[in-house]
Formats: C-alpha cells, sequence, structure tokens
C-alpha cells in the first residue's frame, strides 16, 4: 500500500508492502521494527541507528519522535485519489470544533455575522479556565451549532464558518 | 491514591460535592481517626472558612490560622498590609463591582492594566487588558471565573509592570514569631498567569536584591502574625525595583526547587510547626547550594495556544537518574478529567549549578514519554534550549514569544523512521489486526534484508 505521509511541513511519500518493504519516497530501507506498546510505540532501527516513536493521540495523529513532538498525517492511496477526484466540488466551510468537553459559556457571534480569522467565537469553560475559541478563518457565519450554557462533547461542532 | 496507607472517599468528580466539600472532609477526617488536615495546594489551601471550620472541629489545620488567611486572602487588604510593612505595591485599585468603575479607573492608572479578582490569587481569573475596548470582555471573563473559583466576583485594577520577572520568596514562621526566608523562585515563565517552569536561584536576582526581597517578605509575615509556610510574592521590574503581589498561604506547587537546593523537608517542618514545635533553625543556618529547575507537564497542547485537552493517558514513561525529581500520580488508563487543573507531573532537576541542572532537566525530559493526550512536554523541551532561557534572560513574556510553530529538527533517519511509525500507527488503527502478532512477517523480513 502506498502512503501520503506529512510531518509537520515534510511531506514524504511511502510504502509499505505485505512482503516487508519499506520504502520512502522511492527509496528502499532495511528497518528493524519492534512494536513495544501494541499500536503505541515503536522502537525502529534504520542504519545502525535506533528511534523511538511513541503516539501522543491517535486523532489527529501525534507522534513523539525521539522526544520531539511531530504532527503527522497519513492518507493512503485510495483516499488519496478519491480526494482528488473531489477537488473543486467541496464548498469553503470550516468549523470549529469543542476541543475538549466543557460548559459553553458564551456565544460571541450569530447566523449571518461576518467574521475575521482570530475572532473570539465562543468562551469554553474547561479545567477550571475560560477558554475563548478563535475563528480558525476569516468568513461568515454559516451555523451556530450550540447555545450558551450547553455542556458540550469534545468534538461537537461548535460554529460553521462559510470562507470567503 | 495508590500511595496512601488508607483512603476515604468524599464524593462525586465535580469539586464542589467532593474537594469543596468541607463538612464532608472533617467528617472523614474525624471518622479516620486523623488529628490534623493538610489541605495540600488545591482547592481548599486557601480557604479560611475551611481553616476555621477545621479548628472549630477540634483538629489542627496545617497552614496558618483562618484570620491570617482572610487577611492575606483579601487582595486589595493585603497590599494595604505591605505599604504599612514599608513593602512597595504597584498602583492599583480597592475592590471594584462593575465594568464603569473599572473604565475609569484604569483611565486614570493608564493602559495596560491587569484584572485581578479581589477574593483570591493563583492567577485565576486575572486579564491582562491593553487598550480600553478589551476591557469590557476581559472584564466579563475575569469576573465569570473569579466567581468560579472564589465565589466573589469583584475584581481590583492594577498598574501592569513591563518586562517584569516573577520572583517570589518561601518564608517558614513558627507559632513563637520566629520567621525566616529559605529563598528565591523565578516563576517568570507562565502563560495566562500559571506557571510552566520555576528555578532556583533565580538567574537575575543578585544577593542584594535576594537580601531585600527575603526582608521585605519577613516584614510582610511579622505584619501579618503569620504562621506556617508561606510564599511572598513580587514582580521584577527591569530597573530592578520590586512590587509586592500577593501572598499565597499554603504551601506552593513549585516548593521542591527550595527543599532541592536547602535540603530542608518543607512538608515536614509544616507538621512540625503546626504541631507547636519551634523552627528548628534559625535564618543563619539556612544554607543555599545548588541550583533547581522545576517544569510542570501539563494536558495541554502548546502547540494550540496551550489548549487544555482530556483523555486517557495510553503510556507513562518518566524519568529518573541523579539529580532528577518527578512528582506526580500519572499511570497508564488514568483519565485526564477536565474538572480540576491540568497539571500532570512535575519534573524536578537539581545540579551542583545552573548548568548542570539544565544538562539534567534536558536529559530527564528526553527521556518522559507520555501518550494519550497532548501535553506540554513539547514546550518544555524547547524552552530548556532557548537562548532566553539558558542565558537567564527571559521575563513573563517568554511564553508568549515562544513560537509553537518552529519546525521539529528530525534527522533524516529519525524522519523515516517517524514516517513508517505513522504508517503503522494509522494501520493498527484502521485495521486492528495484522499487528496482534508479535513479529509480523514484514518487520521479520526487514530484519533479515538489514542483516544481508
Amino acid at each position: 500500500m502506498r502512503y501520503e505521509v506529512s510531518l509537520d511541513d515534510r511531506i514524504a511519500r511511502a510504502e509499505l508492502t505485505e512482503h516487508g518493504r519499506f520504502t520512502i519516497d522511492d527509496r528502499a530501507l532495511a528497518a528493524d521494527v519492534r512494536e513495544t506498546v501494541r499500536g503505541r510505540q515503536w522502537s525502529i532501527t534504520l542504519d545502525g541507528e535506533s528511534h523511538e516513536i511513541t503516539v501522543v493521540t491517535h486523532d489527529p495523529l501525534r507522534l513523539d519522535v525521539d522526544g520531539h513532538d511531530v504532527r503527522a498525517t497519513v492518507v493512503d492511496e485510495r483516499a488519496l485519489r478519491a480526494n482528488r477526484g473531489a477537488a473543486g466540488t467541496r464548498s469553503g466551510r470550516v468549523e470549529l470544533r469543542a476541543p475538549m468537553p466543557g460548559l459553553l459559556k458564551a456565544v460571541h457571534v450569530k447566523e449571518g455575522d461576518r467574521v475575521a480569522a482570530d475572532a473570539p467565537l465562543v468562551t469554553l469553560e474547561a479545567m477550571k479556565m475560560e477558554n475563548e475559541l478563535l475563528a480558525p478563518s476569516a468568513g461568515r457565519i454559516a451555523k451556530v451549532g450550540a447555545a450558551a450554557g450547553a455542556k458540550v462533547e469534545a468534538g461537537a461542532v461548535l460554529i460553521v464558518i462559510a470562507s470567503d | 491514591m495508590r500511595a496512601a496507607d488508607a483512603a476515604y472517599a468524599i464524593g462525586p468528580a465535580a469539586p464542589r460535592e467532593s474537594y469543596l466539600n468541607a463538612a464532608r472532609i472533617i467528617e472523614v477526617a474525624r471518622r479516620s481517626g486523623a488529628t490534623a488536615i493538610h489541605p495540600g495546594y488545591g482547592f481548599l489551601s486557601e480557604n479560611a472558612d475551611f481553616a476555621q471550620a477545621v479548628a472549630e472541629a477540634g483538629l489542627v489545620f496545617v497552614g496558618p490560622p483562618a484570620a491570617v488567611q482572610r487577611l492575606l486572602g483579601e487582595k486589595t487588604a493585603a497590599r494595604r498590609l505591605a505599604r504599612v510593612a514599608e513593602v512597595p505595591v504597584a498602583e492599583g485599585t480597592e475592590p471594584l463591582t462593575d465594568v464603569a468603575a473599572a473604565r475609569v479607573a484604569a483611565a486614570n492608572i493608564g493602559y495596560p492594566v491587569l484584572l485581578k479578582p479581589a477574593g483570591g490569587g493563583g492567577g485565576k481569573g486575572m486579564r491582562m487588558v491593553r487598550k480600553e475596548d478589551e476591557l469590557e470582555t476581559a472584564w466579563r471573563a475575569a469576573t465569570g471565573e473569579a466567581t468560579t473559583a472564589f465565589g466573589q466576583p469583584a475584581l481590583y485594577i492594577e498598574r501592569a509592570i513591563w518586562n517584569a520577572r516573577h520572583i517570589e520568596m518561601q518564608i517558614l514562621a513558627d507559632n513563637t514569631g520566629n520567621v525566616v526566608w529559605l529563598g528565591e523562585r523565578d516563576c517568570s515563565v507562565q502563560r495566562r498567569h500559571q506557571k510552566l517552569i520555576e528555578e532556583t536561584p533565580g538567574p537575575s536576582v543578585g544577593d542584594g536584591l535576594r537580601q531585600e526581597l527575603g526582608a521585605a517578605a519577613v516584614r510582610i509575615a511579622r505584619a501579618a502574625k503569620y504562621e506556617n509556610a508561606g510564599t511572598v510574592e513580587f514582580l521584577v521590574g527591569g530597573d530592578r525595583h520590586f512590587y509586592f503581589l500577593e501572598v499565597n498561604t499554603r504551601l506552593q506547587v513549585e516548593h521542591p526547587i527550595t527543599e532541592m537546593v536547602t535540603g530542608l523537608d518543607l512538608v515536614a517542618l509544616q507538621l512540625r510547626i503546626a504541631g507547636g514545635e519551634p523552627l528548628p533553625f534559625a535564618q543563619a543556618d539556612v544554607v543555599r547550594s545548588g541550583a533547581a529547575i522545576e517544569c510542570r507537564i501539563t494536558a495541554e497542547d502548546p502547540r494550540a495556544g496551550f489548549l487544555p485537552a482530556s483523555g486517557v493517558i495510553a503510556l507513562v514513561r518518566e524519568p529518573a537518574g541523579p539529580g532528577v525529581r518527578v512528582d506526580s500520580a500519572l499511570y497508564a488508563g488514568m483519565t485526564v478529567p477536565t474538572e480540576y487543573d491540568p497539571l500532570l507531573a512535575k519534573v524536578i532537576a537539581y545540579g551542583r549549578d545552573r548548568i548542570e541542572a539544565i544538562a539534567r532537566m534536558r536529559r530527564a525530559l528526553e527521556e518522559m514519554r507520555v501518550s494519550g493526550v497532548p501535553t506540554s512536554l513539547a514546550f518544555h523541551r524547547s524552552a530548556l534550549f532557548h537562548q532566553d532561557f539558558i542565558t537567564g534572560r527571559y521575563d513573563t513574556t517568554f511564553v508568549d514569544r515562544w513560537d509553537s510553530r518552529m519546525a521539529t529538527d528530525l534527522s533524516e533517519g529519525a524522519t523515516a523512521a517517524a514516517a513508517l511509525a505513522a504508517v503503522l500507527a494509522t494501520r493498527a488503527r484502521v485495521e486492528r489486526r495484522a499487528l496482534t502478532v508479535a513479529d509480523p512477517p514484514w518487520a521479520r523480513t526487514a530484519r533479515e534484508d538489514a542483516l544481508r
């Protein structure tokens, strides 16, 4: 299976065959792989150097690579093809989701409002702190997903912005 | 709880029903046969009503008496006390209850100003206001947080000090009027007024300033008739002028670094003082040697504006080794709840000098692994390599200036290994098979390739 892997700003093409060949950017690598914690941590030796990679979170994928924090995405070839096919038809909608469960203390916008990027949209109380969640991009408020006073779960869609 | 000899349930996770339920805690103390209550550094540790209730129940409260807590807990009263004790305070107001009065007062003092809860400290409900049109939003948020944290919506306004360092002085006072200071801690590495790194000695604090801060802290303690352990907080401006901030009438989260350099056990001393014993040493006997740093590892994502995160800890590896101490309650399977502070673990490193302490801390942070929630580790690891931190020339704006988009500098090998692991992690999640075999065929083949 082929994948497109992004590690922070870098993008690499990777391939892992059922026969155990691993290539990165078409270069075959001999890797000694030990899964030290199932599905969570691997010790990988490449060219005599050992690397420890730990999954910090699965979704979104976040890795600890030898003590460095790295954001990763993995897209397989099928998804890549599907995405390319869909390009251009996707609407410019951006969702603001609750990054953690909490109490929605205030909603500072209403449907139809125009907002600039980084404008405060809602105040979410969690961990004894009030957190202002900011607009991920400029646009028009297409939908307000929850009202002030509501308890929201992590991942709940709070605001939908139709981007410019 | 795993380390406890005995444990009693005090109620469900919501703080109001458990950690803030004073009556229930006292009842449990009685039932367990305890004669004293140590409030730790959490919920009820700075609650005068609780201290009073404990005393009235015939138990010993390990900390300053209710009257002292009440006096110092009223933050504007504490500022008046400091002035009487001839300790400088930053220009500020009495408690205010509405935004209109705040607008007038802020204009008089001049922006930027700080909004602070009158009913309690610790950085909760505190907001920096740079200009007038930010005032209303900031007031709303701060007064809300102040009500949640201290049950009082009143705020006061204080002039903001630029390029300030947050320096605090540890004191100990017994019941017979002896007061000593143990040394300062620089807690300038903060975000949203919550500390992330503390160190002692303060890299910017010379002997002269240290003596002055110590003497000022002792004057305030005497004026307040202080008892037990406490911390007097100051802001020190770029010009070395210092201003009294507040007194924390409890043990601080960062107390271990003072223990490391003085060799004193602050909790043991708290218990002795609470038991009526005099301090077993005088000011001249306090010897500080070496340097210590504490990193507060929190469940917050430094690459997303330090947003708190919750989840289940899947894996923990804590560092160890000479000069390294870890205070934590982390274990795999633990749920990081949203009800409490996001503090997960404190990593403390001691060295004969600051350079050794930094080296040990870097190694400890590199060794530490937490899987399951994003943590502040990425921030801490890079902060210990930051030029401003290494040279000790940092102030309270350090975290704001830290660039979370900083590209991670991975070697070619680490990048390839990370790419492979990313693919494996995704497959493990999507397929949930193949990897149940300890040594899957592709790993074996790859290893054989390597041996060829």
